[in-house]
């Protein structure tokens, strides 16, 4: 009976993730992809993984959201100026040309092909038992958590988790250095419109208390430091969105430390195990939880920071050339 | 009892697809966007079922995460578009 519901949540994210590739316009495609984001969530809980559809529902909905909406609207035509904008860096691009294109394009080809061969190569060599499936639950007791999925991330395979943060910190680099650095000086001009002050009034606690709960619960269940991230980096997006930029409101160094804290915090604690005489990231099992619960506290603060500065940043950007050159 | 939770889910997805056509069609962006915030809706209703059905009461945190993030979206519109003139939302 419940195949039924597969076999429309399949046709139906089958059918959006093509739709939303191959809409007509680029409003159609945005929101056919939040649509596919929902079908994707509901799906992975089919699946039985809700910690992935947590994650999903939070970057899906939320900050992929406000990023496409902010994207879109750079990418329609406002009046004449933008237009010639368009046409001058349609013009300012090189040609194509169908022989340049050949050798980089095998180049591609042959190394997708190669990927491709070595991920089927991975996936052939999986055992039948599972896996690591039973050697990961044996070792539950030991980790300071009782969910498996937060135990193989936080204490298992910390070191991932670890380069994951400094991924997303590496993101907002990219941004930087693309539009430059200038969300700690936009003047702070509070918002006026009395609806929007209440709704920020509102939410910012409850975003604030939800992600604390879904970080602690990840000790327990699906949950955990990313989910939780989306949801206070949720509170700075709002916040810069009523006129109230936190990295401009806080002092410069504090901002440095937001963003770096999580990725510090975890090497720290890393580099003390070794003094201690284990290897990286290896906790003592009787303070595991503990630590895993201060490290994903940080690391939580960390995203949720570079979340709030890349949509800032990207925000920022869109402003019009004068403001640009002018807080430079 | 169970297939009365199936029928229900099943039939809240044809509710999105049905949606879908606003979506495909929509005048404006404000358009395309309210029905996204009901698929948001929707969703959160058949996670709910979905949390009957499996007996899986995890998922109403999945369902609280769609909700509180999606103000996000309607406040991401009305200000990000606030300064266009030309084409209101």
């Amino acid at each position: 009976m419940s195949v039924l519901i597969d076999i429309i949540l399949a046709i139906l994210a089958v059918y959006l993730a093509l739709q939303s590739l191959l809409a007509p316009r680029l409003t159609q495609s945005v929101f056919l992809f939040f649509a596919f984001g929902l079908a994707l969530a509901l799906a992975w809980i089919r699946l039985g993984a809700v910690d992935v559809a947590i994650t999903e529902a939070a970057i899906a909905a939320g900050f992929l959201g406000v990023l496409f909406l902010d994207a879109l609207r750079d990418f329609s035509p406002r009046g004449s100026e933008k237009k010639e904008n368009l046409e001058a860096v349609q013009n300012a691009l090189p040609k194509n040309n169908t022989k340049s294109l050949l050798l980089p394009g095998m180049a591609l080809m042959l190394g997708l092909g190669l990927f491709l061969l070595i991920a089927l190569e991975a996936v052939w060599k999986i055992p039948d038992g599972g896996g690591l499936t039973a050697a990961a639950e044996a070792l539950l007791p030991e980790s300071g958590v009782e969910h498996p999925v937060t135990a193989v991330l936080l204490n298992f395979r910390a070191y991932d988790t670890w380069l994951e943060i400094g991924v997303i910190l590496l993101g907002l680099l990219a941004v930087f250095a693309v539009g430059g650095i200038k969300i700690y000086r936009k003047p702070v001009m509070a918002t006026q419109d009395p609806l929007l002050r209440q709704v920020i009034l509102f939410f910012t606690p409850v975003l604030f208390l939800f992600g604390a709960f879904l970080l602690y619960i990840g000790k327990t269940g699906p949950g955990g430091a990313f989910q939780a991230a989306v949801l206070w980096g949720a509170i700075g997006i709002l916040l810069h969105l009523g006129g109230r930029p936190v990295f401009s409101m806080i002092p410069r160094w504090l901002g440095q430390l937001l963003l770096t804290i999580g990725l510090g915090f975890f090497l720290i604690l890393g580099f003390l195990f070794i003094a201690g005489g284990a290897t990286l990231f290896e906790y003592p099992p009787a303070h595991a939880g503990v630590l895993i619960l201060i490290v994903e506290t940080m690391a939580a603060i960390s995203i949720a920071a570079a979340l709030t500065a890349i949509f800032a940043n990207l925000n920022q950007m869109n402003e019009g050339p004068n403001e640009i050159e002018s807080t430079n | 009892m169970d297939g009365f939770f199936v029928i229900v889910i099943v039939f809240l997805l044809l509710n999105i697809a049905l949606g879908l056509f606003r979506v495909w069609r929509g005048p404006k962006v404000a358009d395309r966007l309210l029905t996204t915030q009901l698929f948001g809706t929707t969703g959160m209703a058949i996670l709910l079922v979905l949390a009957g059905y499996l007996k899986e009461l995890t998922l109403l945190n999945v369902a609280i995460t769609f909700n509180v993030l999606a103000i996000l979206l309607v406040i991401g519109l009305v200000q990000v578009w606030k300064n266009k003139k030309e084409e209101t939302p």
